[in-house]
């Protein structure tokens, strides 16, 4: 900051002092430029690559390159020998050594090469300085901006889907807001959460799913039914992000912090480079449709009488006493009248550029995308601000300041049936559900209080808004040699509303669907609600590094560091029913609701040290120690201490290897391990170890009720301890790479609401209970078949397997009633969430045996245990009419597999990128299919009514839960995306066009719309279920980008 | 401005290991009230008696009307897709440990139970005496509600509810626990009278002394202790009534559930479940009591008395239902006194409407059964149509030794959820 001071006034004495010393200094330090060009081999690139850190080793002085990859470094130096390093996401890092004599200009250009296994990426861990890929004991995934803006999403989650490997990401539902859940190798909790930490720039960021819609007690009541709605990382605007890195293991936890033990998912956003302003401007068209409809029922006769009116039957098929007769029906199809073709467009524009000093990323986008079901949309407003401030030599600063308002017009969720999806999957399709009233009120459909479709699509509203605040402040001190230390703060901040209007129904409509019953209920008839979610989160993250050469070979980096979270959650809800006419807000409730209010705080601190020493560039050794504390838990219990280990040896960096033969093919072999530790420092609620009464309004009174689970005050966090191997390799220059990752990830002290016996008084005991277990490996191979200078083609496989089971949790069965019907099992040694349920009895040879009529028996016989029967059969060979009904496993909701293969292709200005992905070996629950069928709208119950199956064959098997376990796996064109750089045009620096698809084809056996589909939404445990959810859209879209 | 830098930079540097200094960790719960807090004080104990009232009403109670509705054969199931009611209306094996609403009567009973003794325990501790015997008065009167329920359905019942794995006592002592229970209850109250204060608090619709006599009377009944059922029968003032309300925010459970949904039961018929031989009288002013008719739409006869709407009130005991025990008992001592139980029975007979004080009228002729057998024949068919769909039948069923034929089960099988916590769970009866 010298020069500032050159401008205070009064000071001349001081100025002309100085100005003798520069002149002094000028003897020995001659002021130097170096200017060059950083090019990069490869796609649209042969020209320069910007953002290019360029810097002078042992100094401060750096730079980056601007758009045409030019930079220019100014600064006095003395002559000598100096290397220069260039370094960049993507690039193998290179070293240029310059020798600065008298002259004052240099010129240094360099080619630098993206490596397919960038062993020299730098990997950002923690907020600290960074490392590169190389030292690396544990498996980092990087996923750039490029990839993640060409899948025609609007959600950085589903973007991410098959492009890290280990990550199970599985869209829940296909809303345009719907859900996402992403696994780590594995589920990582049963009690709480198994989503990684979210971070941005450094906020620990909230992905949570609130429910300030579907507020309606009435449709989950006893039954568990899962984390269901937007996960609010919807909120962030994809084109904003630079990178993404996906940590998969629990040996990141010592720079993350113990809430880690799902792993870690941390997002950087784009920063500013020097040099002049940059325009980036693009515009995209959305289409989203059904990508597949489901035959209906097309018999032409119904058992029993009418549909509708007087002496109505519906649910024909199983109603008993079975009806024989038959009446002739008009089918129709529904599906024509939910879904639609909807429009989408995705726009952003953004800013960048700056000086030596400052640095600025300003964006703005608007995302809009209507819903595949009529009346469903998501709105998403971003502005983001980044901006980077040099303070003096050793010190700058950063902020980042990111406003997002999401709004989402929404149906109610599939659990309740009174969802668009459900009111169609309950009801017979033999309903003219468009008739209307002389009043023009839409009618009934048939006898037994379902809501019709058309009340569902035009009258009920169902709205959520949520208006958040990201932001970020950074320090980065260099204040002696070796030393560095920086700070981040960040908070989050959001508010969501949420509104639902269940308008009176004009015709009998179940109380239990919020209408008035058959006497239209003035008390009942109608329901509106208001909940409301303030979230706020602010967290402080210290780092002290140290590093220093101990000798010419060994290289030691220290690192301390503190982090303090604080977290607010405020929940409220209005709700009422029986409502006037017009007035869609609660006031105009006739029965007003109990209503909630809660309200929760919780504080985490911990610290670190860790010390890592480097040997040659090829020998890593990593040790760190970790204390944490939690206010959710006791404080006996409260602090953990964690540790972590890792190693990697890169074996072709040894001088030996260099003497080898296979060194001229064979570019790279590293072996790494690490070991880690973490535990869910959240991992219940704030206060869930209380044991405590609820209070809520009865008769006029104030009920307290002791809770159905008895707490243990004294639990204590899960610890998760995984150790890891792994390989890289790399061929043939860098042509071919292979990256191999075996883990053991173990969670111990799992805290589970396990079942005890009802005559305790309590349901459940919330304590630490054995553990749980996931086993498995994940393959990546990256090829590059051509690499030419018209063509490049690039591909990556990426292949997880991961074996999950359940041990001593202490009890042999823990069997949760849902929502859906879905038997969700825990059992001792099999892996988590299972179904488990009666089946089909079979011969020796596999066969269903059937009864006289033809009809499937459900088996029957003695339950030795869990898991072993004997079944029983009669003197017909049936299975024993009187003997008990027999259970086992009878699906499994977590994959053997998950892989995705991906190719891009760039012929010239072309460019072409397929990914394919695949989910095997995992089944779903599909409720829905038996109601079809149940309800008269499927096609085996259109079988049962043409007479092609025995009359009663529904009913027979209508018990037998294993016919609605169906195969969810499936094979899918997730992406498919074609470009077109148009290159410079007028004043347009850079015009590309892109057309792209998403989930365009599944190849699949499923019975029901899309095998990935969660009604269960986020949950943990509940998974593979479909239950009303709405089908993920077949997406296309037709966007530009342009650069000026 | 390098010094402003400087000591900005030290300066945050040094709050920020204040605030880490300072960082809170124990918060207190703003959302609900700790057990110690709530146990300790009377208003903490009346809310949870309230609590319990809540449970057993809304779980218990429309549980038991529900199976024991599906296994006597009063309800039909309106949609097999209702899996527990789809177990219980075929019966037999196929009512399983896995029933959830056989569960939930299980769960919520004991937990009743469970708080219940723990407001009996608080209250007599409490200073305020005539607030104690209130509370313990009526805590008692859903604690014995809740070990009779259990008592009516299972051959034995958890002895000693709230501890780990408790052994099992055999369902006759549930009903000799639940009076001993209303002993210690009615004890308490006549030791210091209930307040007024109490009374202040109290929910509407329950009568505590004369419930708590009816109850007695009921368990005697079922325990076969004639003698002292007659006795206390003849305590309850008929002229008073005791129910659970509801009101339109927390609706009749039963309404909620079944009339207004057309979709889990309704009446069989106007024979209410009983062999032609007793179904009631067609000039029964009872069937339509319980019972609607819908010409247009299925199924034909609808729910409701108790059931009709959202506010309708539950009664807790009928007082039919104490006449009918007086007649029975008088048929049923020792040395049969017929005649009285014949007077006893008419006075269901041809009590009219207006007569009851929840409205309940037979209004027919009188009856003149001859022998023992006939008289009871007479009190069981009464208290079938008297009692329609309030849980009670069941344990009519045995104790008129009804051929099995006319039940679906006779006894239920003990939920898995306590079968696999605790090891001392009984073998399930074979029906």
């Amino acid at each position: 900051m010298e020069l500032n001071q050159f401008h205070r006034p009064g000071n001349l004495k001081i100025f002309l002092l100085l100005l003798a010393l520069n002149m002094v200094a000028a003897c020995s330090f001659a002021q130097v430029t170096i200017t060059g060009k950083v090019t990069g081999k490869g796609g649209n690139q042969t020209d320069g690559i910007s953002g290019i850190s360029v810097m002078l080793k042992g100094t401060r002085i750096g730079e980056s390159t601007d758009n045409s990859g030019a930079y220019k470094l100014s600064s006095p130096l003395k002559p000598g020998n100096y290397i220069i390093v260039f370094s960049g996401v993507g690039y193998q890092t290179a070293e240029i050594p310059l020798s600065i004599g008298i002259a004052s200009n240099y010129t240094v250009d360099i080619n630098l090469t993206e490596k397919v296994a960038s062993m020299d990426e730098v990997i950002v861990t923690g907020t600290s300085a960074g490392t590169t890929r190389r030292q690396l004991g544990s498996y980092v995934s990087t996923v750039k901006a490029d990839d993640l803006t060409k899948g025609a999403t609007g959600n950085v989650l589903a973007a991410l889907q098959g492009k890290t490997a280990g990550a199970q990401i599985s869209q829940n539902s296909g809303d345009p807001a719907g859900g996402i859940s992403v696994r780590l190798r594995g589920i990582s909790s049963i009690g709480s959460s198994s989503e990684p930490l979210y971070i941005i720039d450094g906020v620990i960021v909230n992905n949570g799913t609130n429910r300030v819609t579907n507020t309606q007690s009435g449709y989950d009541g006893v039954n568990v039914v899962g984390a269901v709605g937007q996960s609010r990382l919807v909120d962030l605007n994809p084109a904003d992000i630079e990178s993404v890195e996906v940590l998969n293991g629990a040996a990141a936890a010592a720079i993350y912090g113990s809430r880690a033990n799902a792993g870690v998912v941390q997002i950087f956003t784009k920063m500013g480079k020097a040099g002049a302003a940059k325009i980036t401007f693009s515009t995209s068209l959305i289409t989203s449709s059904l990508r597949k409809k489901l035959d209906v029922n097309q018999s032409p006769t119904k058992f029993g009488g009418p549909t509708d009116g007087v002496g109505a039957l519906t649910q024909d098929v199983i109603q008993a006493p079975l009806a024989t007769t038959t009446t002739a029906v008009t089918r129709y199809d529904y599906q024509d009248y939910i879904f639609r073709n909807a429009l989408g467009t995705d726009n952003n524009v953004a800013i960048s550029g700056g000086t030596d000093k400052t640095k600025y990323y300003v964006s703005g986008s608007y995302f809009n995308n209507q819903g595949i079901i009529k009346n469903t949309d998501f709105n998403r407003y971003s502005f983001r601000a980044n901006i980077d401030q040099v303070l003096n030599k050793w010190a700058t600063f950063n902020i980042g300041l990111n406003y997002i308002n999401s709004s989402a017009n929404e149906k109610p969720d599939g659990n309740s049936f009174y969802s668009p999806m459900n009111s169609v999957t309950i009801i017979g399709n033999f309903h003219n559900i468009q008739q209307r009233d002389i009043l023009g009120n839409i009618k009934a459909v048939g006898e037994r209080g379902r809501a019709n479709p058309v009340s569902v699509i035009e009258d009920i509203k169902q709205k959520q808004t949520t208006n958040r605040v990201i932001s970020n402040i950074g320090l980065k001190l260099k204040p002696v040699k070796h030393l560095s230390i920086d700070y981040t703060m960040g908070i989050d901040n959001y508010t969501q509303n949420g509104t639902t209007y269940i308008p009176p129904f004009a015709y009998n409509v179940s109380t239990a669907f919020w209408g008035g019953g058959a006497t239209l209920d003035p008390t009942q008839n109608g329901y509106s609600s208001v909940g409301n979610n303030n979230f706020f989160a602010i967290n402080h993250d210290v780092n002290a590094t140290y590093n220093i050469d101990i000798s010419s070979k060994i290289n030691s980096v220290t690192q301390v560091g503190f982090s303090q979270q604080y977290e607010k959650n405020n929940y409220s809800l209005l709700q009422g029913r029986g409502l006037a006419p017009f007035v869609q807000t609660v006031n105009g409730a006739s029965t007003i609701l109990p209503g909630v209010d809660e309200r929760s705080e919780i504080s985490i601190s911990g610290f670190f040290v860790q010390q890592n020493f480097k040997y040659r560039n090829q020998f890593f050794v990593t040790g760190a120690i970790r204390q944490d504390g939690s206010s959710v838990f006791g404080k006996n219990q409260r602090n953990q201490v964690y540790t972590k280990a890792s190693g990697s040896y890169v074996i072709s960096g040894a001088d030996f290897w260099r003497n080898l033969g296979v060194s001229k093919w064979w570019d790279l072999a590293k072996v790494r391990v690490a070991y880690g530790e973490s535990g869910n420092l959240t991992g219940i609620g704030a206060y869930s170890r209380f044991n405590t009464y609820a209070s809520s309004s009865f008769i006029s009174r104030t009920s307290l009720n002791s809770s159905g689970t008895l707490a243990n005050e004294d639990v204590k966090p899960e610890r998760q301890k995984e150790l890891e191997f792994g390989v890289d390799l790399s061929f043939l220059k860098s042509r071919l790479g292979l990256t191999l990752n075996v883990y053991n990830k173990k969670v111990s002290d799992l805290l589970i609401d396990r079942f005890i016996a009802p005559s305790s008084g309590f349901s459940s005991l919330k304590d630490n209970f054995g553990s749980l277990e996931n086993k498995g490996f994940e393959v990546v191979v990256t090829g590059k078949p051509a690499a030419t200078k018209n063509l490049q083609w690039d591909v990556t496989a990426i292949f997880n397997h991961n074996r999950n089971k359940a041990i001593n949790i202490g009890q042999a069965l823990n069997l949760l009633s849902t929502n859906a019907g879905a038997p969700v099992a825990i059992i001792q040694g099999q892996p988590i969430g299972v179904f488990y349920g009666t089946f089909f009895a079979t011969d020796a040879n596999g066969n269903q045996i059937k009864n006289t009529s033809g009809i499937p028996q459900i088996e029957k016989g003695t339950q030795n245990s869990t898991l072993v029967y004997t079944p029983a059969r009669d003197a017909n060979g049936l299975p024993t009419a009187t003997a008990t009904t027999l259970r086992r496993i009878i699906g499994n909701p977590n994959p053997d597999y998950t892989a995705s293969f991906v190719n891009e292709l760039i012929y010239k200005k072309l460019g072409l990128r397929i990914q394919i992905d695949a989910v095997q070996g995992v089944d779903v629950f599909n409720a829905d299919f038996r109601t079809r069928q149940g309800v008269g709208n499927g096609k085996v119950a259109e079988q049962e009514q043409r007479g092609l199956i025995p009359r009663g064959y529904i009913t027979g098997i209508y018990a037998i839960e294993e016919w609605r376990i169906a195969d969810g796996s499936y094979v899918k064109l997730r992406e498919i995306s074609l470009s077109y750089n148009l290159g410079k045009i007028k004043s347009i620096s850079n015009l590309s066009i892109n057309l792209s698809g998403r989930n365009l084809i599944s190849w699949d056996n499923y019975n029901g719309y899309d095998p990935e589909v969660n009604a269960g939404g986020q949950s943990t445990l509940l998974r593979g279920i479909d239950f009303g959810a709405v089908p993920i859209p077949r997406t296309f879209s037709i966007g530009i980008n342009a650069q000026f | 401005m390098k010094k402003i830098i400087q000591s900005t930079i030290y300066g945050s540097l040094a709050v920020l290991v204040l605030l880490g200094s300072g960082c809170k960790k124990d918060y207190q719960n703003p959302n609900a009230a700790t057990a110690a807090q709530v146990l300790n004080s009377a208003k903490g104990l009346m809310g949870t008696a309230i609590g319990i009232q809540r449970t057993y009403s809304l779980n218990v109670a429309p549980g038991i009307a529900d199976a024991n509705g599906f296994v006597t054969n009063e309800i039909i199931l309106r949609n097999s897709g209702n899996t527990s009611e789809f177990q219980l209306s075929i019966g037999g094996t196929a009512v399983d440990g896995t029933n959830a609403l056989l569960g939930n009567i299980w769960i919520s009973a004991n937990k009743c139970i469970y708080d219940a003794n723990n407001v009996i325990n608080g209250a007599s501790l409490l200073a305020d005496k005539g607030y104690a015997s209130g509370l313990i008065g009526y805590s008692s009167i859903i604690k014995a509600l809740s070990i009779g329920s259990l008592s009516m359905f299972w051959e034995k019942i958890p002895d000693t509810v709230g501890t780990a794995a408790t052994g099992f006592v055999d369902r006759v002592q549930g009903f000799n626990r639940a009076i001993a229970t209303i002993d210690k209850a009615l004890a308490a109250i006549s030791a210091n009278a209930i307040s007024t204060g109490f009374t202040a608090d109290l929910p509407a619709g329950i009568e505590i002394v004369n419930t708590l006599n009816a109850l007695k009377a009921r368990y005697s009944l079922y325990a076969g202790n004639y003698a002292g059922a007659l006795a206390t029968a003849n305590l309850v003032d008929l002229s008073k009534k005791s129910t659970f309300n509801f009101d339109a925010a927390i609706a009749n459970p039963i309404y909620a559930t079944a009339t207004s949904t057309n979709n889990l039961y309704q009446p069989i018929d106007s024979t209410l479940g009983l062999p032609a031989i007793l179904a009631p009288d067609l000039a029964d002013k009872r069937i339509p009591f319980y019972t609607t008719i819908n010409a247009t739409i299925n199924p034909r006869y609808r729910l409701n008395g108790f059931w009709i709407a959202a506010t309708t009130p539950i009664p807790v005991y009928f007082p039919g239902e104490i006449i009918l025990i007086k007649a029975e008992c008088y048929a049923r001592q020792a040395s049969p006194d017929l005649t009285n139980a014949v007077i006893e029975l008419n006075k269901v007979v041809t009590k009219e409407a207006a007569n009851d004080v929840l409205g309940i009228g037979a209004d027919l002729a009188a009856v003149a059964p001859a022998t023992k057998d006939e008289v009871l024949l007479e009190v069981y068919r009464n208290r079938c149509i008297e009692l329609f769909l309030s849980g009670l039948k069941l344990e009519d069923m045995r104790r008129f030794e009804r051929p099995l034929t006319e039940r679906k089960r006779n006894l239920f099988p003990y939920p898995f959820r306590e079968r696999d916590g605790n090891l001392n769970t009984p073998a399930d009866p074979a029906f």
